[in-house]
């Protein structure tokens, strides 16, 4: 295709409206063309004007106080880093020189000085105990906070990527190996897919859950993952063209290094 | 045609929403909530559904504020476009759309005690349903299938047993003769958008 075929696209991207093979190629030139880049901007303004053709109908009139009370419970998640690097710092325990002091070899004092070694040892490792304690905290604190960015930076793409022109999610609902699990699997018009899943059961040593597309009976194999110790998983991988439209995802229990035909238990699945 | 930039007020709600300020977002519901809702409405034909999916989309909002870029687009197309792929989602999580036009008769959704009837909206409406009135039926069709009930060119051939080219060529020329009819207007369109 040319520039100009790519252009004949715009206005039907706009829409959500084209097929994979089309929106693929098109997202591809996207990438490189700042002139078509700034024509769809028109078009998804020419496209977004439709909405105004809705009968005009006001939602409940509780609903406003349902969404700002939900918003105070779900804050957006930012991270004070200061704040958390501070109070760590207030934790970190000071050890201050001890004063010499003057005593007198007597037997009295000797014996007294020895039960003061002993106490002084006693504190020392106490001290030693609360600052490898301490550390220890601070370890795992600095380890959350990279979590939580980590998790932050998935987040993000994880929103880029849903609120892309034409992202779909897909539901996966556990199932009777899993009813506590759930997941959802979001997906751009190129393929580009992140699973989120929760409440996943632990897997045995050696295996791991795998995705599938299921289209029209035929499995095509997705990557394998490992849950978190909360059950907690996390994948990005590509949807085959052939199952983008329509297809069932899956995932059951595998050999840690994935398999090209399905042979453990489902674990999740979409209603397809 | 540049787009120009959504209205000042609408582009600091959103940065304000971005700081965590909960003010902003009422401010930005009572701006949108009636645009949006009808819309999702229009989508997913159930008002329990409907206002579900808004919810998750103002809180989306909340969250995701900050990803709004005031360069790429105005707040208006940033949010409608937003719900609409909110409200596409829920009808392809729902699966079956035979599942919502069952219960379409039991949530009419132009309830006379909800519909808004002001001037402004009524205007606003008017210019659009114009515009589309003024397309031949089968492009109007094709756009309306794409938008409000998510379907590909494809599924739009198939539906309509019409050749995967014309459908093609029908919506293209609808969207260029929207684009001359409501591109200057925008705006006005947007501004009485609002209520």
């Amino acid at each position: 295709m040319v520039h100009e075929d790519y252009k004949e696209l715009l206005a039907a991207k706009a829409l959500d409206a084209l097929d994979a093979e089309d929106a693929r190629a098109l997202e591809s030139h996207l990438q490189s063309c700042a002139d078509c880049r700034a024509e769809m901007l028109e078009w998804e303004e020419t496209a977004a004007f439709l909405a105004l053709d809705a009968a005009r109908v006001e939602p409940s009139a509780s609903l406003r106080q349902q969404i700002l009370t939900a918003a105070k419970t779900e804050p957006a998640s930012v991270v004070d880093m200061e704040h958390h690097a501070s109070s760590s710092d207030a934790r970190v325990l000071s050890f201050e020189r001890p004063t010499r002091s003057s005593f007198f070899w007597s037997p009295v004092s000797a014996i007294a000085a020895a039960f003061l070694l002993v106490a002084l040892l006693a504190s020392v490792f106490v001290l030693w105990q609360q600052n490898q304690k301490t550390k220890a905290e601070l370890a795992k604190m600095a380890e959350q906070i990279e979590e939580v960015n980590r998790g932050r930076a998935r987040e993000r793409e994880a929103v880029t990527l849903l609120t892309s022109p034409g992202a779909r999610m897909a539901s996966l609902a556990g199932t009777k190996d899993a009813p506590g699990a759930h997941a959802m699997l979001a997906f751009d018009q190129t393929g580009h897919a992140m699973l989120m899943a929760k409440g996943l059961p632990a897997v045995p040593k050696g295996m791991a859950y795998q995705l599938w597309f299921i289209k029209d009976n035929k499995k095509m194999p997705g990557k394998v993952f490992m849950p978190d110790a909360s059950g907690n998983g996390m994948l990005e991988d590509e949807i085959p063209g052939v199952a983008r439209e329509a297809a069932v995802f899956a995932i059951t229990l595998e050999p840690e290094s994935g398999v090209q035909v399905p042979t453990g238990s489902i674990y999740l699945v979409s209603a397809g | 045609m540049q787009p120009e930039k959504g209205t000042e007020s609408d582009v600091d709600l959103l940065h304000a929403v971005a700081r965590g300020d909960e003010g902003a977002l009422a401010r930005l519901y009572d701006q949108y909530r009636v645009i949006l809702f009808s819309l999702l409405l229009r989508i997913l034909n159930s008002r329990e559904e409907a206002e579900d999916v808004l919810q998750e989309v103002f809180l989306q909002v909340w969250k995701r504020a900050g990803d709004f870029d005031d360069t790429r687009g105005r707040p208006f197309t940033w949010l409608v476009t937003l719900a609409r792929s909110r409200g596409i989602d829920r009808i392809r999580q729902l699966g079956a759309r035979q599942r919502l036009a069952d219960s379409a008769a039991q949530n009419a959704p132009d309830e006379a005690s909800d519909a808004v009837t002001d001037t402004l909206h009524s205007e606003q409406k008017e210019i659009v349903a114009r515009a589309l009135a003024s397309l031949p039926e089968e492009q109007r069709r094709t756009l309306n299938l794409a938008y409000f009930e998510g379907l590909t060119q494809s599924e739009i051939a198939e539906k309509l047993d019409t050749p995967l080219g014309t459908v093609k060529t029908r919506m293209r020329s609808g969207m260029i003769k929207l684009r001359e009819l409501l591109g200057e207007q925008g705006q006005t369109l947007m501004g009485s958008a609002l209520n």
